[in-house]
């Protein structure tokens, strides 16, 4: 019997980027997005033993609202797991399974509906009761703070009204992108309304075998950073560092080599820290990064749309897409190897790096 | 490829609350236990798996990440509801047999002690849509069930009054336990009546704390005591429980998720005669009528069997000892109910159960339930790992 | 430490939400306020009708296609008495059952009017025989799932 792990590919892969879409409830969202990954990768239902999804009580409106979204994504006599973090992580919690021998194949889904919750309350909740809350802090404010902290650190500001061009004309021109509706939160300094996310209603899917196909998942990584924001150096994202460098450790070869870079950052500042922080930036370069470089989220990023926790699989979606040549107008030329990342709370504590490759 | 040993139990004691303790202590407290029983320092650990269900039983979203230990590991929340203890144990099996992990600590934390009523919290399970305006709850869902099981197999109020008992009086040995009540079936029968048919002491309590094992990979076993992971399955069914009463085969009450996790994990763990090979089992079911949806799921009997097999109980020593720790009818900490079965069972493997200790427990089977038993785990323990 | 004195904050967990019902739940409803009648869709796969209405099958993970009005009467499959009070619901104690109408494959839960209640036993014994049952509607249906509730035949 060997022992070695299987390699693991992706197959099929589903977006859907709206707003407010009254004529489907949540989990006809669901279904539609999960039908289609199915559909797209070209195997049998029946082959499917295995549902990993990425969802928060908090942000579907009930509790264990896997109850009725698992159905929606495949869950019926299935193996499902819900893990309420980031997208990528839960992805990667699919993938050890399949290098487990405990699935053959899975589905690995994720969303959430801006439009059905209050981001910002949820974010608040999310916070210490007694050391946080009182000053209403969330997310958005913790990123303001990280980017006050990096350019304090010497980050080199002068690209950001360029990378904050390049990333909403990104969005535009991203097939899967956000075209009406969605909201932009309010922006606390140093951050202003262009380095906001646009909050939108994401679902995603795909699904993951070990027989071989067109992309290939060539290293994981994953790591955390301490509770209290108070313990972090905010400037820079240590977790995503050490996951990325995980991650590219097991793909055995270095960020250089990287086509494309897809980073889960709530802000433009963020999506810059990240660049230094899987290592296509120097320490202080990644807005210039955002500005000038092709290989920095193509997607448009945040600003395509964003609802945690989708994130980390909606990065990887678009760096699958542009490996398998399928990302249409923004499709950065002769793709083979890319980063995708995703993170989670609070404020961006853990980190997931995935290295994909085209076969 | 790897094989899985629990080698560390932590447990705080279940109680209403914890007003002496912040959520991320009650996590430490528990991990500590089940590091120090390990032999382990944190930093040895590869990956740690948080499970907490709902977020509205603790009043703080995220909780988990407080609890955060070690520096730059992986880390991961499960949320399956009652199943979440157990989750947390799979995919903390799973890095390791993946090859990813050596250690992993996995933990479940319950924190309701800070919601004023749970049963506000578990009626929002149900489906905004369709099923808000309706008295929805746990409670009545139990009841719902109870009433089929009358129904169909015969049987009677009497069965669930001795079943809760049987629970009660175990729990008098487990210190953990929340509830430490000296009752009789008939002090069971005479306790009000929640929704018929089930009455107040075959329900479970409102616990909080915290329950973390420690995971690895054989070749980090040693001179350590190991309570091998033999069978680990876990199944989800369809939600709407109105679509399971006429569904061909396998109605609301005959537990076909269980049942297909049961036939899994048993297949991987060598288990052909549950009956005789199982020694103890550490059932989550939260309310006593709820067991009788168990055993023929776990093939311990078949279902019109089943009140002979509740009265039989009490006087056939050959049958499997059912929640020697008391099970949910003594404690209930609804995100680490699970695990709280699996640590209990690994606790009778490796005979490290106290007072509450069953003689020559070879092989356990701790089972999950969450939603209105639509998702289903069970894990079978065992003091050998699998050839 | 003992001398210290432990403190607890209080806090109120209420977060709005607004649910978007679909299209095919807020089909259902109008059938309900318009038509008073209960419908069911049809999966092409397993064929099953499932009320209420939904878009897809999740046992088949197919969409459903037709429409079909079930019922009025139907089978009280399970149920339990309630004696607790629910917010906006008469007092307890009350039957809330599942039903399955005559056409529909899956069984929908409501309330159940019709039977006497001062022996709760006595009452659980005539219940816990699939009794049969009709549906009926309020006055002024307003499109929500309490338009309607089951009446004991």
């Amino acid at each position: 019997m060997t022992d070695k792990r299987p390699a693991v590919y992706i197959e099929g892969i589903a977006v859907d980027i709206g707003w407010a879409d009254a004529t489907r409830s949540l989990t006809e969202m669901i279904f539609s997005t999960t039908r289609r990954a199915i559909d797209e990768g070209k195997k049998s239902l029946d082959t499917i033993d295995s549902v990993v999804l990425a969802a928060h009580d908090m942000v579907d409106g009930r509790s264990l609202s896997s109850m009725v979204t698992g159905p929606a994504a495949g869950s019926y006599l299935r193996d499902e797991t819900r893990y309420s973090d980031d997208g990528a992580a839960a992805f990667a919690a699919a993938v050890t399974r399949i290098e487990a021998k405990e699935s053959t194949r899975s589905i690995v889904a994720a969303w959430g509906r801006a439009s059905e919750h209050d981001v910002e309350a949820v974010a608040r909740a999310t916070f210490d009761p007694f050391f946080a809350s009182p000053f209403g802090i969330d997310e958005l404010q913790v990123a303001a703070m990280r980017a006050q902290a990096w350019m304090r650190m010497g980050g080199d500001v002068a690209a950001r009204a360029e990378a904050g061009q390049r990333r909403i004309a990104a969005a535009r021109a991203n097939p899967r992108a956000l075209k009406v509706g969605g909201r932009h939160p309010v922006a606390s300094y140093p951050l202003n309304e262009a380095d906001m996310p646009r909050w939108a209603d994401i679902a995603v899917s795909l699904t993951i075998s070990a027989e071989p196909s067109a992309v290939r998942v060539a290293g994981i990584g994953q790591s955390s950073e301490p509770y209290w924001i108070g313990d972090r150096k905010l400037g820079r994202l240590a977790g995503l560092e050490q996951a990325a460098q995980r991650a590219l450790s097991e793909a055995g070869f270095g960020p250089e080599q990287l086509d494309v870079v897809e980073i889960d950052g709530l802000t433009l500042f963020d999506e810059a820290i990240g660049m230094e922080a899987v290592g296509i930036a120097q320490r202080g370069g990644g807005m210039r990064s955002m500005a000038t470089d092709p290989r920095s989220n193509p997607s448009g990023g945040a600003a395509a749309g964003y609802c945690a926790p989708a994130m980390g699989l909606a990065r990887i979606v678009e760096a699958v897409m542009q490996l398998q040549g399928q990302a249409g107008t923004i499709q950065v030329p002769r793709a083979r190897r890319a980063l995708a990342t995703g993170s989670c709370v609070v404020a961006a504590q853990t980190h997931t790096a995935i290295v994909l490759e085209a076969t | 490829m790897s094989q899985v040993a629990i080698v560390g139990v932590g447990q705080t004691p279940y109680r209403r609350s914890h007003p002496e303790k912040s959520s991320r202590e009650l996590i430490w407290w528990a991990a500590k236990e089940a590091l120090n029983d390990a032999g382990l320092g944190i930093d040895a650990i590869d990956v740690i798996i948080a499970g907490v269900a709902p977020d509205a039983l603790a009043g703080e979203v995220s909780v988990e990440r407080s609890g955060m230990m070690g520096i730059g590991k992986p880390f991961i929340r499960v949320n399956t509801g009652g199943v979440t203890g157990s989750s947390a144990v799979f995919a903390g099996a799973s890095y390791i047999k993946a090859g990813r992990a050596k250690a992993v600590l996995v933990f479940a934390l319950e924190r309701m002690g800070q919601a004023s009523s749970s049963q506000q919290v578990f009626n929002t399970i149900f489906d905004p849509v369709y099923e808000k305006d309706f008295p929805l709850t746990t409670i009545t869902m139990a009841a719902l069930r109870a009433s089929m099981l009358m129904r169909l197999y015969g049987y009677a109020p009497r069965h669930w009054a001795e079943i809760a008992a049987r629970n009660a009086q175990a729990a008098r040995k487990n210190p953990l336990a929340h509830l430490h009540n000296d009752i009789t079936p008939e002090d069971v029968l005479k306790s009000p009546l929640l929704a018929w048919p089930i009455h107040r002491y075959e329900a479970c309590p409102m616990s909080e704390g915290a329950c973390a094992l420690v995971l690895v990979d054989k070749s980090l076993v040693g001179n350590r005591k190991p309570a091998w992971i033999q069978g680990a399955a876990s199944t989800s069914d369809s939600y709407a429980m109105g679509d399971r009463i006429r569904r061909k085969g396998a109605t609301l009450v005959d537990l076909l998720s269980l049942s297909m996790s049961a036939k899994r994990a048993y297949a991987e763990a060598g288990v052909t005669k549950p009956v005789k090979e199982i020694r103890v089992a550490e059932l989550y079911s939260a309310f006593s009528s709820a067991e009788a949806m168990a055993y023929p799921a776990l093939g311990f009997c078949e279902s019109a069997d089943g009140p002979r097999f509740v009265e039989a109980q009490a006087t056939d020593k050959s049958l499997p000892v059912f929640n020697p720790s008391g099970g949910p009818q003594g404690a209930n900490p609804v995100s680490a109910t699970a695990m709280v079965r699996i640590a209990e069972a690994a606790l009778q493997v490796r005979q490290m159960a106290g007072a509450r200790q069953v003689d020559g427990v070879e092989r356990a089977v701790a089972t999950g339930q969450g939603g209105a038993t639509q998702f289903s785990t069970v894990c079978v323990v065992g003091n050998k790992p699998n050839t | 430490m003992s001398d210290v004195e432990l403190v607890s904050i209080p806090g109120l967990w209420a977060f709005n939400y607004n649910y978007f019902a679909g299209a095919n739940a807020s089909r259902f409803f109008n059938e309900l306020k318009v038509n008073r009648r209960i419908m069911g869709t049809r999966c092409p796969s397993c064929e099953r009708v499932l009320v209420p209405a939904r878009g897809f099958c999740d046992a088949c993970m197919e969409y459903t296609t037709d429409w079909k009005a079930v019922g009025p009467e139907g089978t009280l499959e399970t149920f339990t008495i309630v004696a607790t009070q629910f917010p906006g619901l008469p007092k307890p104690p009350l039957v809330m059952a599942y039903v399955t109408l005559d056409g529909a494959d899956t069984a929908l839960i409501n309330l159940v009017y019709g039977m006497d209640l001062s022996d709760i036993d006595a009452a659980a014994q005539k219940l816990n025989k699939l009794p049969r049952v009709t549906t009926r509607f309020v006055d002024d249906p307003k499109g929500r799932i309490t338009d309607f509730s089951f009446q004991l035949l």
